[in-house]
């Protein structure tokens, strides 16, 4: 027992574990269509998750994802719809406008960064700040409307494109987090800033570019999210916050910083996913379905942090 | 640890016996997806519609989607793959329903909407939704001939919902339309967005009033925001009862239980109803129909009413707010 609960994978077993439990007792639940499903459902979040990570790990925190997501999804909408767009029409509307979509997420993950290193805010308040900032600018940009009428080459992305991206995503995080000098200088980090510094670690550069990777990534989040309903809104993602937090720190992220995989990522986002899906099959009241998730990802928390702290008294 | 796994096994079998009614003798399942529970009318036309499912034999799936697009997309695929008989949706928007709209139709599953029509395209589904436009063109009629009563000329107000619903759009327009044959003696001194929240709503009406003291109409688009209008209305020593001096003739629509409480102490002028029952009921008959192969129309129309003082104890029982309890 001991074993299975400092396993790296402990997360993956409990998922395992609910699909096991649930499976049996919800009809549908086990069938090929809704697996198909569950992994679908997860591989935006997934990669929203995984820009989100790269954060936490450099002991910072980013909550204007959402506010990004919006923003994007209007943008690139604004640049490649059917009716008012700048390129309506243009065969090259919806390449162009994923490229632009991606570079403003990245450029808007850059500011946020900035603001953290330069001005040396708080992460929380500046991101905070930013939340509000980008997500009243997509609110203004559109008067709050939807647009729609995006090009077909564009919501074709929905399907296998989804995947496609999500594994290349999680691939190159994987590559850059455990292969590279990128990935050391962003745990040394988040472990310890001034000892990183002082060690020669550009601590700065380092936290610029994983607001930059966050913010890249929930622009390509929006990319997916946007193809997937067709239509570019001001309020697309506003309610997922929690989610991505919840994913990365079911996943074994630390929110101290200096801690964090990939596929500890993929296993709390598919954790996050499996409990949605298997309380929307069992039709639970909407009276009950927060609490339930809540007192479900509270639990998986806690195993988590006896975990950890079983972890701690064996190097003890 | 074995402890800590018991209690995950035994919340997940409470869990599922709490949620799963499926099994038994049903005439057969249908998903009903919300896109929000956080306002009475909402939470009584789901009501509504449970109790119209549970008359025909039929159980409820339900899911909320809590004002999220994407959530809502994943709970209707979700339905798709439990092979319901058929998908009611109240969607959040016209434009983000229609991919989901398109996915019931390739599963050749019979989906409804509820309050809300689609965007134009070529996904098939039927809608139930009240006639914004005629029941705000008629609430504001009586709103209008009330601030007549008193001579000179009058200055009005709207509290617009989100300009991304066209109900809030169809409100707003019912509401130019009835003051057009006034427009010599009625001016719209002020037109509020909101986007349907209250905070907003309360700092647009407060600004209004400080810029036009003298407002003496004000029509709510939802009577989810009357609480902000009584509000500062009181800051500004407005809030009257009809028939004293300076009283503002005030007007709502949805018939909540506020307006409801309101209208019989004598501070709201009128406020148009959505009839709740009637679009439960059609609504849950539609579906139905559509899974017997029977053609039904592409829109349903509620005609819905207006309630005010004069017809107050008549039509009160059709008014779903007078039966909710405060």
């Amino acid at each position: 027992m001991r074993g299975l609960l400092t396993s790296r994978y402990l997360v993956a077993v409990l998922a395992a574990a609910c699909f096991a439990v649930c499976a049996p007792l919800i009809p549908g639940m086990a069938t090929s269509g809704n697996l198909s499903n569950l992994v679908w459902n997860m591989l935006p979040l997934a990669v929203v998750t995984i820009g989100e990570v790269f954060v936490l790990i450099a002991g910072g925190i980013d909550l204007s994802v959402t506010a990004i997501i919006a923003l994007c999804s209007v943008t690139g909408a604004l640049v490649m719809n059917g009716r008012t767009g700048y390129l309506a029409g243009n065969p090259a509307a919806a390449p162009v406008a994923v490229l632009f979509m991606l570079l403003v997420g990245a450029l808007l993950g850059f500011l946020n960064g900035c603001a953290v290193t330069r001005l040396r805010m708080p992460a929380f308040i500046v991101t905070l700040t930013t939340m509000m900032f980008f997500g009243g600018f997509a609110v203004w940009l559109t008067r709050s409307a939807n647009i729609d009428a995006l090009p077909p080459a564009f919501n074709g992305l929905a399907g296998f494109g989804t995947l496609t991206v999500a594994v290349v995503v999680a691939l190159a995080a994987h590559r850059t987090l455990r292969h590279s000098i990128f990935g050391r200088w962003l745990y040394a980090t988040g472990m310890n800033a001034r000892a990183s510094l002082v060690s020669g670690v550009p601590v700065h550069a380092v936290t610029i570019a994983a607001y930059s990777v966050s913010g890249l990534l929930a622009a390509a989040a929006s990319v997916l999210y946007t193809a997937r309903l067709e239509t570019g809104s001001p309020v697309l993602g506003q309610r997922i916050f929690l989610d991505v937090i919840a994913a990365a720190v079911i996943g074994g992220t630390s929110l101290f910083g200096g801690r964090g995989t990939v596929a500890g990522t993929l296993a709390g986002v598919l954790f996050v996913a499996l409990l949605d899906n298997s309380l929307n099959l069992l039709g639970v009241s909407f009276f009950l379905v927060f609490t339930a998730k809540g007192v479900v990802i509270l639990v998986a928390a806690l195993l988590d942090s006896a975990a950890q702290r079983v972890l701690g008294e064996a190097v003890e | 640890m074995r402890n800590n796994i018991a209690w995950i096994v035994l919340a997940a079998v409470m869990l599922a016996g709490c949620g799963d009614k499926t099994a038994g003798t049903s005439a057969g399942t249908i998903g009903v997806a919300f896109e929000t529970l956080q306002t009475e009318y909402w939470v009584a036309s789901r009501d509504g519609i449970a109790a119209e499912l549970k008359k025909r034999n039929l159980n409820m799936l339900e899911a909320i989607a809590d004002g999220d697009a994407n959530r809502q997309f994943e709970q209707v695929r979700n339905f798709i793959t439990r092979r319901v008989d058929g998908i009611i949706v109240v969607p959040k928007d016209a434009q983000t329903v229609v991919p989901m709209i398109r996915e019931a139709n390739r599963a050749g599953i019979p989906i409804v909407l509820f309050n809300r029509p689609p965007a134009k395209s070529d996904a098939r589904s039927v809608t139930v939704v009240a006639d914004n436009f005629s029941i705000t063109k008629d609430t504001v009629a009586y709103l209008a001939d009330q601030a007549l009563k008193a001579p000179g000329k009058r200055q009005a107000a709207i509290l617009i919902g989100d300009l991304g619903d066209i109900n809030a759009i169809a409100r707003r327009d019912g509401f130019e339309e009835a003051l057009k044959p006034h427009a010599g003696r009625i001016e719209i001194v002020s037109r509020i967005p909101t986007e349907w929240n209250q905070e907003k709503a309360l700092a647009g009406i407060t600004n209004a009033l400080q810029a036009h003291p003298s407002i003496d109409l004000i029509f709510v688009s939802s009577d989810l925001l009357l609480p902000s209008v009584v509000s500062a209305l009181k800051s500004r020593g407005r809030y009257l009862k009809v028939g004293e001096p300076s009283h503002v003739v005030l007007g709502g629509f949805d018939g909540d239980a506020t307006a409801y409480r309101m209208l019989t102490e004598g501070y709201l002028d009128a406020t148009g109803v959505q009839d709740v029952g009637f679009d439960t009921a059609a609504t849950v008959q539609a579906v139905v129909d559509l899974k017997a192969g029977k053609t039904v129309p592409e829109t349903l129309l509620d005609p819905g009413f207006v309630i005010h003082r004069g017809n107050l104890a008549q039509v009160a029982p059709r008014m779903w707010g007078a039966g909710v309890r405060k």
